[in-house]
């Protein structure tokens, strides 16, 4: 298989191009732009579909992927996340693990890599803050996206300190400790102004937007319902 | 204080490299990363005092302007700036005598030697019932800027010193208030309707423009926050009041 990533870092896009039959990538679900018709689909989800699919409903933490297998040479896809933005390829060895915020995996590679949904301690720690972390563990490559740019900080013993929102992702050798952001946001934001402080040796990923901060913007535009009760 | 732009022009980040003693404060929001060296303190309704009385009527009038104050101490350190809408960010180095007038929503950060002050102006939308938040910076050193799209830099008049705009050929600017990033205090401006009458005006879609003349510099930006705002926002579900 060939990977380009194209139009980053504005617009990053993978484009995958299959040498032979039988190659497999899997990819988050509704990440695929175009491909090539005699790629074959099939949907996972971790507990099945009909599980996800509640979870998804009820407001829990959902994660679909989509694997594609070629059925012969020269086929290919394009695949781009939601949020505009640049992308990268990620190598992991064996034994190597990475963790990554959900919303900005895109796909990967590897019959033996594992993207683990599930797992206690520092998912639960960040799940407080709103986001949903993955654990990657090789061999394999991952391709990530960002909202935004991603910029890359290698955290030595000294450590750095980055507002939850914006992180990417992260190598598991980095100790990390969750705080309130001094003054942050006023009188007037709740559940916000969290911060992770980092010590390393290892690397993080940072996104120079972030969603919640567009959301935060527009939240006042939104339409008002007017409440019907009250009588008249 | 050095401050670099990374990653320009649509998502673009600033890093700002303190050295021991030097101070850069921030909107409150902005901070992505820092050095854990640094010492941090809050410019707020917290912090008391006389500034908590200018934010008052900002508060109330439904904007928000709060910021934080970054230190190197002992060691240099950094910190990572950027705005929450899409966009790039400039930075206008102030000289003495002369104040920027800024936009609230578009300043991002500036060192403590520049004196960031509250300006309450008007500039009132009828229609909106939303006032316009100003802040002036006057002192020396670099303003961070923020724009919503792309950031243009004009000149009127003549070029603005630093070289880095482009020289309008015309006596008079007419710039739409939304698209206003910031502007040199020595330039005449007032704002006024597009058309005349307020009833053209409003069908018009125009609103409300700035006119500018003089000699100074103008920023602004390619894309307007209540625009989209209004566009997207209203797409959106309904909340309950």
């Amino acid at each position: 298989m060939k990977f380009e990533i194209l139009d980053a870092p504005d617009f990053g896009c993978l484009r995958v191009r299959f040498d032979g039959a039988g190659e497999q990538l899997v990819a988050e679900a509704g990440a695929m732009v175009s491909m090539s018709s005699g790629l074959k689909l099939e949907t996972k989800a971790r507990g099945g579909l009909l599980a996800a699919a509640k979870r998804s409903v009820l407001g829990g933490e959902s994660f679909f992927q989509n694997s594609y297998t070629s059925t012969g040479a020269g086929q290919e896809i394009i695949l781009a996340s939601g949020m505009e933005g640049d992308l990268r390829e990620h190598a992991l060895d064996v034994g190597q693990t990475l963790f990554l915020t959900g919303g900005n995996y895109l796909a990967h590679v590897g019959e033996r890599f594992t993207v683990d949904t599930q797992f206690g301690g520092v998912k639960g720690l960040f799940s407080g803050t709103g986001l949903f972390l993955l654990r990657l563990s090789g061999p394999g490559t991952v391709f990530f996206n960002a909202y935004g740019a991603l910029h890359e900080v290698d955290v030595g013993p000294e450590g750095y300190v980055v507002d939850t929102d914006h992180i990417v992702g992260f190598s598991d050798s980095l100790r990390y400790e969750l705080r309130r952001f001094n003054g942050t946001k006023g009188l007037f934001a709740s559940g916000e102004g969290f911060v992770c402080h980092f010590s390393g040796p290892g690397k993080l990923w940072l996104q120079t937007r972030s969603p919640r901060s567009l959301a935060r913007f527009l939240d006042p535009f939104r339409p008002v319902e007017q409440s019907s009760s009250g009588g008249s | 204080m050095q401050i670099d732009l990374l990653y320009k022009p649509s998502h673009t980040l600033a890093r700002a490299v303190l050295q021991p003693g030097e101070g850069v404060r921030a909107e409150s929001g902005a901070m992505v990363g820092m050095s854990p060296s640094l010492a941090l303190s809050t410019d707020g309704p917290m912090a008391g005092g006389g500034f908590f009385k200018k934010l008052k009527r900002a508060v109330l009038s439904g904007e928000t302007f709060f910021t934080n104050t970054f230190t190197a101490t002992r060691a240099p350190g950094e910190v990572l700036l950027a705005p929450p809408l899409c966009g790039d960010m400039c930075v206008h180095d102030v000289r003495p005598g002369e104040r920027l007038v800024i936009q609230g929503s578009n300043y991002v950060a500036s060192p403590d030697t520049i004196d960031v002050d509250t300006q309450f102006q008007g500039f009132r939308r009828f229609f909106s019932g939303q006032s316009l938040f100003f802040l002036t910076a006057a002192g020396r050193g670099q303003v961070l800027l923020n724009g919503f799209g792309a950031i243009e830099a004009l000149d009127l008049g003549e070029p603005y010193p630093d070289g880095r705009g482009r020289l309008l050929d015309t006596d008079e600017l007419v710039l739409d208030t939304g698209h206003l990033v910031a502007l040199t205090e020595g330039l005449d401006y007032e704002v006024t309707t597009v058309k005349a009458g307020l009833i053209a005006s409003y069908f018009s879609g125009e609103g409300f423009v700035l006119r500018v003349r003089g000699r100074g510099r103008v920023y602004v930006q390619t894309r307007n926050r209540e625009a989209f705002g209004r566009d997207v926002g209203s797409a959106l579900p309904a909340k309950q009041q």
